[in-house]
């Protein structure tokens, strides 16, 4: 009998099983573990990509800490989150709370929804930034004009330039989110709606105590997951800010693209992980915050 | 407390028409069951009761009242579902206090009448508790106990104890009927397991294709069935059914027995059904048998044994003693009492006795 032969079903299940998980695992430490950990020993390091990294200590993180432009830029991370997500969510709350109620045309307006998500964002952002043109190009200001009210810098104002950069942001992950919605609303039984029908309580207080309530766990997971995607913006702002991403005046400027910036604009590689590190560390905190206060009770 | 009274109730959904007339009266502080296979309209009888069904034609009056086009709330019933609809969110106390949200009583008061149902319940210790701390009984409880709190005017039960095991829903079933026999609040429960209605019903309501086929007590359904499928819905095991001819001389069994039959009250010469319960039919001595044949299989049941006879090709269940039980292979003559023996028509199923 074979070596293999001897061992009792357990071993042998156990063995299947790891052997499965190696390939997994050596791809992840390859791909992910040792690069994350090159990245932090990287932020205490000097490095132009083509000389030799030299150690810096604490160096970069003291810049970073006296860069006007990275607060500028963590302000802007922020204002994507905090607009972001919950403006996101009760939209897609909204539309999925009644299209679960719609039935003529139902299919054909839930794949409606969903084909922002599923274009390319670099499309999408040309797009929106088409919208955003003066008269007579811009589709918003041509409408706008034909009302006669004045014309709005959407893109060139440091103030609009950051909600008129979030809006296609928004818009392009509402359609992933109402299906989760909906599969989130699809999962009550219509009893508890009967029985509190039955009672006669009014359509606020069901809402708030009994649909709201039994969707925490899909809100849970749609807050954790739509936060880490606007902490990590990226595409949207620089597809719609290219002559000068991240302008006007590093209004619309997100973490992301200050680390690209940095690293391959600059070529200044430790400034760039220091920063890196930075953003993983507020995506560790605001997703292990969000669970911790979202979860228990 | 309220009568409730339907009148020519009909449900359509669509072109299709699921329930074609029903009537009924039901007095104030009766328990009445609805009974019938899957799909025979009783739990669209009851959803319309509770208003949560339209009416597409005819009348539900609750009291003196017609209720057709009355939100739920306004008809002063209350409901407990099949999958008892508790939430998962809420404690007991707050699942029970959740059918007071509207009344008009203080605080205190409602608090007050919370606890009074929960001890009624036996529930008390319990009011703390989420849903998914309890058992299937229990939950079950809240369930009642969340209807029980308003003090409604009509209890409507959609197959509560469809999700319990046999020995809890024995147990729920005298327990709901205690509950009946204490607050006596008119009773509305539907169920597709006869002996629950048997047990638990003043009167039982046979359902069939959105059709009303008998009203009746429990004892009347089981001893005068109106047609074969009452006959045969009622009861286990299941009502045997002999086919005959009845003609000038008598009935005229299927293998070509003979049974005396009194001629005047059954019409002229045409083909019949006999029925007999397996409890009345039993083993006799050669002289008394009306029927002869081959035990295929025997049934222990303790207090009798079920005895499966094949006789001239159909199959017969009939009951013999708990002890000393015939064996199967075995020739045995059976005979019933002729007051025992139901004839129907077979073209109709309708009795004709």
């Amino acid at each position: 009998m074979s070596f293999y032969d001897k061992l009792s079903v357990k071993q042998k299940q156990t063995l299947w099983a790891w052997g499965f998980l190696a390939v997994p695992i050596v791809f992840y430490v390859v791909v992910r573990f040792y690069p994350t950990a090159n990245a932090i020993v990287l932020s205490f390091q000097e490095w132009n990509l083509l000389g030799a990294r030299t150690w810096a200590g604490f160096d970069n993180y003291v810049t970073l800490f006296h860069d006007p432009v990275f607060w500028k830029v963590f302000r802007n991370t922020f204002v994507y989150l905090l607009i972001g997500t919950p403006v996101s969510l009760v939209l897609a709350f909204i539309i999925a709370y009644h299209l679960d109620k719609v039935r003529f045309l139902h299919g054909t307006i839930r794949a409606l929804y969903f084909l922002p998500f599923m274009t390319s964002a670099v499309a999408m952002a040309w797009v929106w930034r088409w919208f955003y043109q003066p008269v007579p190009i811009g589709l918003f200001n041509n409408f706008l004009a034909s009302f006669g009210i004045a014309q709005i810098e959407f893109l060139n104002s440091t103030t609009n330039a950051l909600p008129a950069v979030l809006a296609p942001a928004i818009w392009a992950g509402l359609g992933f989110q109402i299906i989760i919605f909906m599969a989130g609303l699809r999962a009550i039984p219509k009893t508890y709606y009967e029985a509190a029908h039955i009672d006669g309580v009014s359509g606020w207080t069901i809402m708030s105590e009994i649909t709201l309530p039994l969707l925490k766990p899909t809100i849970v997971f749609l807050v954790v997951f739509s936060s880490i995607g606007f902490l990590r913006i990226f595409d949207h702002v620089f597809n719609m800010t290219t002559n000068n991403p991240g302008g006007p005046l590093n209004s619309t400027k997100p973490l992301v693209l200050m680390i690209y910036d940095t690293a391959f604009n600059s070529f200044d590689m430790g400034y760039a992980a220091a920063q890196t590190v930075v953003l993983f560390v507020i995506l560790l905190i605001v997703s292990l915050l969000q669970l911790r206060l979202l979860r228990d009770r | 407390m309220a009568s409730l009274a339907l009148k020519n109730l009909v449900k359509r959904y669509g072109k299709t028409e699921v329930l074609h007339g029903i009537d009924l009266e039901v007095e104030d502080g009766e328990f009445v069951v609805f009974v019938g296979p899957s799909g025979c309209g009783k739990s669209t009888t009851l959803r319309m009761i509770a208003g949560l069904e339209d009416v597409s034609a005819g009348e539900i009056s609750i009291g003196d009242q017609v209720v057709n086009n009355l939100e739920p709330k306004q008809r002063n019933i209350a409901m407990v579902f099949q999958n008892y609809a508790i939430y998962p969110h809420m404690s007991v106390r707050k699942n029970i206090g959740f059918g007071l949200r509207t009344a008009k009583l203080s605080k205190a008061a409602k608090a007050e009448r919370i606890v009074e149902v929960a001890t009624l319940l036996g529930m008390e210790d319990y009011l703390d508790r989420k849903p998914n701390a309890l058992s299937g009984g229990q939950r079950q409880r809240v369930a009642i106990g969340r209807a029980l709190v308003r003090d409604p005017a009509v209890f409507l039960f959609d197959e509560p104890l469809s999700n319990l095991d046999a020995q809890l829903r024995t147990q729920m079933r005298l327990e709901i009927k205690k509950l009946h026999q204490r607050v006596g609040t008119t009773i509305v429960f539907v169920t597709h397991d006869q002996v629950e209605a048997m047990t638990m019903a003043d009167r039982i309501v046979i359902m069939k294709d959105g059709y009303i086929q008998q009203v009746g007590t429990p004892a009347e359904a089981y001893h005068n069935p109106v047609n074969t499928f009452v006959a045969q819905f009622i009861g286990a095991p299941s009502m045997n059914m002999l086919p005959g001819v009845l003609d000038d001389q008598g009935l005229n069994l299927w293998n070509g027995v003979r049974v005396a039959w009194n001629l005047a009250s059954s019409g002229p010469s045409h083909e019949v059904i006999l029925g007999v319960r397996p409890e009345d039919l039993k083993p006799v001595a050669q002289s008394q048998a009306m029927l002869q044949g081959t035990i295929s299989v025997v049934e222990p049941l303790g207090s009798e044994t079920l005895l499966y006879v094949d006789i001239d090709g159909i199959e017969v269940i009939a009951s013999g003693p708990g002890r000393h039980a015939p064996e199967p292979g075995s020739q045995i003559y059976l005979g019933a009492a002729t007051d025992t023996l139901h004839l129907f028509d077979k073209e109709s199923g309708v009795a004709l006795k």
